[in-house]
């Protein structure tokens, strides 16, 4: 049932874009068919490929180091409650900056090159990524604390069986969201500062008016986008089986 | 469920520790400007069966965790045994009225989690639980199960069950039948006593069921309400086993518990 009507939306989605194309909105976007060619055309010359492995290389570096700084900041922020107090004030001006804005700032202390890129990814994700972890130790029920003190628990054991396993759900929804924030991130530092990677694809189509390969571009980072949310959530499933 | 436990007792494991008596002497416990618990002085005997009562409010939960060393009091004191209480010990096990089960964890690893904490390697600890879960009735397809798939009634066995793993001399229950529906409770509760007069252990209740109250204990500690003081002291001269009589159709029965109830009524 619920597959039938994604797979109806995805075919109304698609007849809206054809229709579109044809009206035409712009005698510039291109058909669902044109862009379809275009991604196979892309493909087949070896373009989209080399695009995406420098851009994923730009997204794990970022991301990784988001994950390794965030999630650990963010445990610590949740524990120690006069740094959660303190670090959650720039946390939130942070989620609040237009990410973009630091851009300029990011070139100026890396230069043009992927690990600027990287370093962009990390500030859009990063914030996220340690909210959540630091909210996911907030929300770790006092009794289940309190239980574990019955039994005189050590400040590891406290640690490692009852706070962090607490605290799991909400951190891997912060990586979903911090993952999505990713892409968005490495899209943003492609076009705008560091030409490498998918943004360098998107912007040198767009400039030669080949749309049908910047939308095919466009696509395939969604999917990507799309496949790594997808098999983040299935991670998630598999490690939070005790959930009703 | 009770012939359950009793033919699983017969290979039961090491004897269980001796009983200790638990001294309460003039505590008193305010939580800012409330006054919680003014100057309680009360006596449990070793291999008593105790029961706390009184209005909300009364601090009757405040005084279990100040015996569970949970919450340390501001006058007075608190002996088990002949230690006297500033921390959580070994003599103690606490089982929570809102279960307070790992959701994450398997039945097995919950009632593990005790054994774990006092450092029991894991074979041994394995052993112990299974023990435990079918000392309470649960032996068989649970050990697996998540919390989450269980009823209350069988996670609050969990929850026993896990206090008991440890061997402790002194049994703390907050209120641990309250969330559970009566017919569950009725037969936890003969569970309970029969696994009590096997395992000799102190046992402190903290109560708002006036016939829990007398069903279960040897003596009912009446708490006034705010500031909590103890009121009055009840003897239930009941005869035991009372879960294998219909000791709750008796008219003795009747009478206690009105007894009791003409003492709470006053005090609300």
């Amino acid at each position: 049932m619920v597959l039938a009507l994604r797979g109806a939306s995805v075919v109304l989605f698609l007849i809206l874009w054809e229709w579109a194309a044809r009206v035409p909105v712009s005698f510039n976007f291109p058909t669902p068919w044109a862009t379809l060619v275009a991604l196979f055309a892309l493909l087949g010359s070896g373009a989209l490929i080399q695009a995406t492995l420098t851009s994923l290389q730009s997204l794990l570096l970022g991301f990784g180091a988001a994950v390794a700084i965030g999630v650990p900041l963010g445990l610590v922020m949740g524990v120690v409650r006069p740094i959660g107090r303190v670090a959650r004030i720039y946390l939130d001006l942070l989620i609040a900056l237009p990410t973009a804005a630091l851009i300029p700032l990011v070139i100026l202390s890396f230069g043009i090159n992927i690990v600027s890129s990287a370093v962009i990814v990390f500030v859009f994700s990063a914030p996220f990524i340690t909210m959540n972890a630091y909210g996911g130790v907030r929300d770790v029920r006092p009794r289940l604390v309190e239980m574990a003190r019955s039994f005189d628990v050590s400040w590891p054991l406290l640690f490692t069986r009852v706070i962090f396993p607490g605290a799991l759900p909400m951190i891997l929804a912060g990586m979903r969201l911090g993952l999505s924030r990713a892409f968005l991130g490495l899209i943003v530092a492609e076009l705008l500062l560091s030409p490498f990677g998918l943004g360098k694809l998107i912007m040198a189509s767009r400039s030669m008016f080949e749309h049908d390969r910047m939308f095919a571009t466009v696509a395939w980072t969604l999917l990507l986008a799309g496949l790594a949310l997808a098999a983040l959530a299935r991670l998630e499933t598999r490690m939070l089986r005790w959930r009703p | 469920m009770a012939a359950v436990m009793s033919a699983q007792m017969r290979d039961a494991e090491a004897p269980s520790a001796e009983p200790v008596g638990i001294a309460i002497e003039g505590v008193s416990k305010a939580f800012g400007p409330v006054q919680a618990l003014v100057d309680i002085d009360v006596n449990v005997r070793a291999g008593e069966f105790l029961s706390l009562i009184g209005p909300s409010g009364c601090g009757k939960t405040t005084l279990l965790k100040a015996i569970a060393g949970l919450m340390p009091v501001d006058a007075g004191r608190v002996v088990v045994g002949d230690r006297v209480v500033s921390g959580p010990g070994r003599e103690c096990s606490v089982v929570f009225q809102d279960f307070a089960l790992l959701p994450w964890a398997t039945v097995q690893s919950n009632v593990e989690f005790g054994l774990l904490l006092r450092g029991v390697p894991a074979p041994e600890r394995a052993a112990t639980a299974r023990r435990a879960i079918a000392k309470v009735g649960l032996a068989g397809s649970f050990e697996q199960a998540y919390p989450a798939q269980l009823s209350g009634g069988m996670q609050q066995r969990v929850g026993l069950a896990r206090a008991l793993a440890v061997n402790p001399q002194v049994l703390l229950m907050d209120e641990p039948f309250a969330s559970i529906d009566e017919q569950t409770r009725r037969v936890f509760q003969d569970d309970l006593l029969s696994l009590w007069s096997k395992e000799r252990k102190t046992v402190v209740l903290v109560t708002h069921s006036m016939e829990e109250a007398i069903y279960m204990s040897d003596r009912v500690v009446v708490l006034s309400p705010r500031p909590g003081r103890v009121h009055q002291v009840l003897e239930v001269p009941l005869p035991r086993p009372r879960e294998l009589r219909d000791v709750r159709a008796t008219a003795d029965f009747a009478r206690l518990v009105d007894g009791l109830w003409q003492i709470l009524r006053k005090l609300q």
